[in-house]
C-alpha cells in the first residue's frame, strides 16, 4: 500500500468520523471523500442526532457544520467539552464571518473550514487534526521514498534533507495528504493563501513553486512525483518502484 | 436695544425735565401765596420766601414763569433759574416781585436719565436672561432629550423610548424619529438576515457543485479533454462565484460594522504577519521588499486591519513586474505602500470602485474592501501614479 499514513503510523481504517452536516448533497460528498480515505464515517443531519451519537459512541473526529436545522453547531461543541468527549472537531460553516471562526475555536474546536471546501481540502485538515491530536503516536508522515516530520517540518527524500519555503512545504503536505487525487490550481490556491489571494492571479505562482518542489525533490534522485493534470492541475503519484 | 434706549432715554430725559419745572412752578407758585399772605398780614415787602427783586411798577394782570441763567462764582459755572413775576400793591404803588429757585441743571436731568436707563436696561437684560434660561431649559428638555437618545443610537441595540412631552413639535418630532429609527433598523436587521441566508444558503449549495466536479474531476471514468475542460470551467467558476460573493458580503458586512471589536494594535506586527504570507509569492518574481517600518498603535478590529494590510500588500505583489520593489513606510501619521507596475491611463482613484478590474480577469474588489475599511475609520486614502510605473497608495490615520 502506498499512501500517505501506511504502515504503522496511522491505522486509518480504525479513525471512525462522525459528519454532522443538514446538506444531504453535500454530506454525501464529505463522506464519499473520506470513505474513499478508509476512513469509517457516520453521518447525521441534524444537532439532536449528532448529539445522541455522540453521547453513544466514540469517535476521533467529529466534523460539525454550524448550521443546523434544529440547532447550532457551536452548542453541539459545547455539549462535547462539557461530556469530556475527546474526539477531535473540524468545524465547517458557510458564515465566513471572523468572529464565528474565533468562536468556535476557542470552545475548543480544532480547526475551521469555509464553505465551498475542496474534498482534499478537508481530507488534509482531517488528518492534520489527526497529526496534532497525535492519535498516531507519531509526526512522521511517510510515502514512498519521503519523509516529512510534521513537528519540526522537516522533508527528507532518499534520507536526504532538502530545504523547502514555507509555501512549498505545504504544497507537499497537501499532497502527500491526498496522494492520488487531482488538486486544482484553485484548490492549491487556497490552501496556501486562504481568502486572501485572487484565484486566477495565483497560478503563475502555483506554477513556480510546483516547478521548484519538482527540482528539489529530483535533485535526490528520486522520480519526479508531481504529475501535472493538463488544464485542470496537480496529481501527487509514487510510481511502484 | 439701542432705538429703545434712545427712545426711552429722550422719554425719561422729558419726563425729568418736564418734574423738575412742574415741582419747582408749583413750589413757587406756593411760595407766592405765602409772600402774599405774609404781605397782607405784617404789611411789608419781605425778602424771604425766595425772594430774588422788586421791579417797582411793574404790574402783571397774572403771575409769569420765567427762565433765567446766573453765573454762580463757586462753580464757575452758569445755573439755571426760574423766576415767579407777579405784582402787589404796597403803600398804594404797585411792585413786580420776582420770586426765584434753582432748577436742576440740564446735564445733570441728562446724566441722571442716562444712569437710569442704562442701569434698568442692564437689570431687564440680566432678568430676561436668568428668565429665558429657565424657560428654555424646561421647554426644550424633551428636544435635548430626543437629541441625547440620537446621539447614543446604536442600530445593533434596542431602540430607543423618546420621552412623552405636552409639546406638539416635540410630540411630532418624537414619533417621527422614533418610526425613522425602527425602519433603519428593520432594514439593518434584514439586510443582515439576507447576508446570513445568502452566505449559508449560496456557500452550501457551491460546495455541492464544487465537490461534485471535484469529484467527477477525479473520477477516472471521466476521460476526454473535451470533458475535463467542461467540468474545471464548471469547478473553476463555482469557485470563482464564492470568491466573489465572500467579498460582496464581507463589504456589506464591514458597512454594516458587523466588525467593530476595536482594539489597540500594533499595525507594524500586522505587516510582519502579511508578509509572511505575501514574501514567497514577491520573491519568485524577483520583487524587493523594503521596510520602513516604525511601531504604530492604531485602534482598530484586529480582522479588519488583517484584511485591510492583507489586501494592501496582495495588490502590491499582484500589479507588480519581474524583479520590481515594494517599499513600505509606516509612521504614526500614514501608511505609504509603493510598488512598480504598469503604466496605467486612467485616473487611479477610480481603482477603488469594485469590479474595474475586469478586463484582466481579476475580482477587482480588493481595493474597494480597502476603501470601506478606511472610511469606517476616518482614514484617507489616495492612490497616485508617478513616473508612469511607481505606484502608491497612501493611507492618512
Amino acid at each position: 500500500v502506498v499512501d500517505g499514513y501506511s504502515g504503522k503510523q496511522l491505522k486509518k481504517t480504525n479513525m471512525k468520523i462522525l459528519i454532522v452536516e443538514d446538506n444531504i448533497k453535500l454530506l454525501e460528498a464529505i463522506e464519499d471523500a473520506l470513505s474513499s480515505e478508509k476512513f469509517r464515517c457516520e453521518t447525521t443531519i441534524s444537532f439532536t442526532g449528532a448529539y445522541e451519537k455522540v453521547l453513544l459512541y466514540k469517535y476521533d473526529i467529529i466534523i460539525v457544520d454550524i448550521n443546523l436545522p434544529d440547532g447550532s453547531g457551536l452548542d453541539l461543541i459545547k455539549e462535547i467539552k462539557k461530556n469530556d468527549i475527546t474526539s477531535g472537531i473540524l468545524v465547517i460553516s458557510a458564515r465566513n464571518s471572523l468572529d464565528n471562526k474565533i468562536e468556535g475555536l476557542t470552545l475548543g474546536a480544532d480547526d475551521y473550514i469555509t464553505k465551498p471546501f475542496d474534498m482534499a481540502e478537508l481530507i488534509a485538515r482531517v488528518k492534520a487534526v489527526l497529526r496534532r491530536r497525535n492519535f498516531s503516536g507519531s509526526n512522521r508522515v511517510t510515502i514512498g521514498d519521503i519523509v516529512i516530520e510534521t513537528e519540526s517540518r522537516e522533508v527528507y527524500v532518499c534520507n536526504q534533507k532538502i530545504e523547502l519555503t514555507r509555501a512549498e512545504y505545504d504544497i507537499l503536505l497537501f499532497f502527500i495528504s491526498n496522494p492520488g487525487r487531482v488538486l486544482t490550481r484553485e484548490g492549491i490556491a487556497e490552501h496556501i493563501w486562504g481568502d486572501n489571494m485572487d484565484l486566477a492571479d495565483s497560478f503563475d505562482f502555483i506554477y513556480s513553486h510546483i516547478k521548484n518542489l519538482r527540482k528539489k525533490i529530483m535533485a535526490t534522485g528520486t522520480l519526479n512525483p508531481v504529475k501535472a493534470v493538463y488544464g485542470v492541475g496537480y496529481k501527487f503519484e509514487i510510481s511502484n518502484q | 436695544m439701542i432705538p429703545v434706549m434712545i427712545v426711552g432715554g429722550v422719554f425719561c430725559f422729558l419726563t425729568f425735565e418736564y418734574i423738575n419745572y412742574e415741582e419747582t412752578d408749583e413750589y413757587l407758585t406756593f411760595e407766592m401765596g405765602r409772600y402774599i399772605v405774609h404781605h397782607n398780614k405784617n404789611n411789608v415787602l419781605s425778602e424771604a420766601y425766595h425772594f430774588a427783586y422788586l421791579i417797582p411798577g411793574k404790574n402783571y394782570l397774572k403771575p409769569v414763569f420765567k427762565d433765567t441763567v446766573l453765573f454762580e462764582p463757586g462753580d464757575n459755572e452758569m445755573i439755571p433759574y426760574r423766576e415767579l413775576h407777579f405784582s402787589i400793591t404796597h403803600d398804594g404803588k404797585v411792585y413786580g416781585v420776582a420770586l426765584r429757585h434753582l432748577l436742576l441743571p440740564y446735564e445733570v436731568v441728562a446724566k441722571g436719565t442716562v444712569t437710569i436707563v442704562i442701569g434698568l436696561l442692564l437689570l431687564i437684560a440680566f432678568i430676561i436672561f436668568i428668565i429665558m434660561n429657565q424657560v428654555t431649559r424646561k421647554i426644550w428638555k424633551p428636544f435635548y432629550a430626543a437629541l441625547d437618545n440620537l446621539v447614543n443610537f446604536k442600530i445593533e441595540h434596542s431602540l430607543p423610548v423618546f420621552s412623552a412631552t405636552d409639546i406638539d413639535e416635540f410630540k411630532a418630532l418624537n414619533t417621527t424619529l422614533s418610526s425613522l429609527l425602527k425602519k433603519v433598523t428593520d432594514d439593518y436587521r434584514h439586510n443582515k438576515e439576507f447576508n446570513e441566508n445568502a452566505s449559508h444558503e449560496l456557500q452550501t449549495h457551491l460546495a455541492v457543485i464544487r465537490a461534485s466536479a471535484e469529484k467527477l474531476l477525479n473520477s477516472p471514468n471521466t476521460a476526454g479533454e473535451q470533458r475535463i475542460n467542461e467540468l474545471q470551467k464548471i469547478y473553476s467558476a463555482s469557485s470563482h462565484l464564492s470568491q466573489v460573493q465572500k467579498s460582496l458580503l464581507l463589504l456589506s458586512k464591514i458597512n454594516n460594522r458587523e466588525f467593530y471589536n476595536n482594539v489597540d494594535l500594533d499595525l507594524c506586527i500586522v505587516i510582519k504577519q502579511s508578509l509572511e504570507i505575501f514574501t514567497e509569492a514577491a520573491n519568485l518574481r524577483g520583487i524587493e521588499i523594503r521596510l520602513k517600518l516604525e511601531p504604530v498603535i492604531i485602534f482598530i478590529d484586529s480582522g479588519l486591519a488583517e484584511i485591510l494590510i492583507n489586501n494592501l500588500i496582495k495588490n502590491a505583489v499582484k500589479y507588480n513586474v519581474e524583479n520590481g520593489f515594494i517599499d513600505i513606510a509606516l509612521n504614526s501619521s500614514a501608511l505609504i505602500i509603493k510598488n512598480s507596475g504598469l503604466p496605467y491611463a486612467g485616473d487611479p482613484n477610480t481603482l477603488f470602485e469594485r469590479f474595474v478590474h475586469g478586463e484582466t480577469g481579476n475580482l477587482g474588489i480588493g481595493l474597494a474592501i480597502v476603501r470601506e475599511i478606511c472610511e469606517l475609520y476616518h482614514y484617507s486614502i489616495s492612490y497616485t501614479i508617478s513616473g508612469q510605473t511607481e505606484h502608491a497608495l497612501n493611507i492618512k490615520f
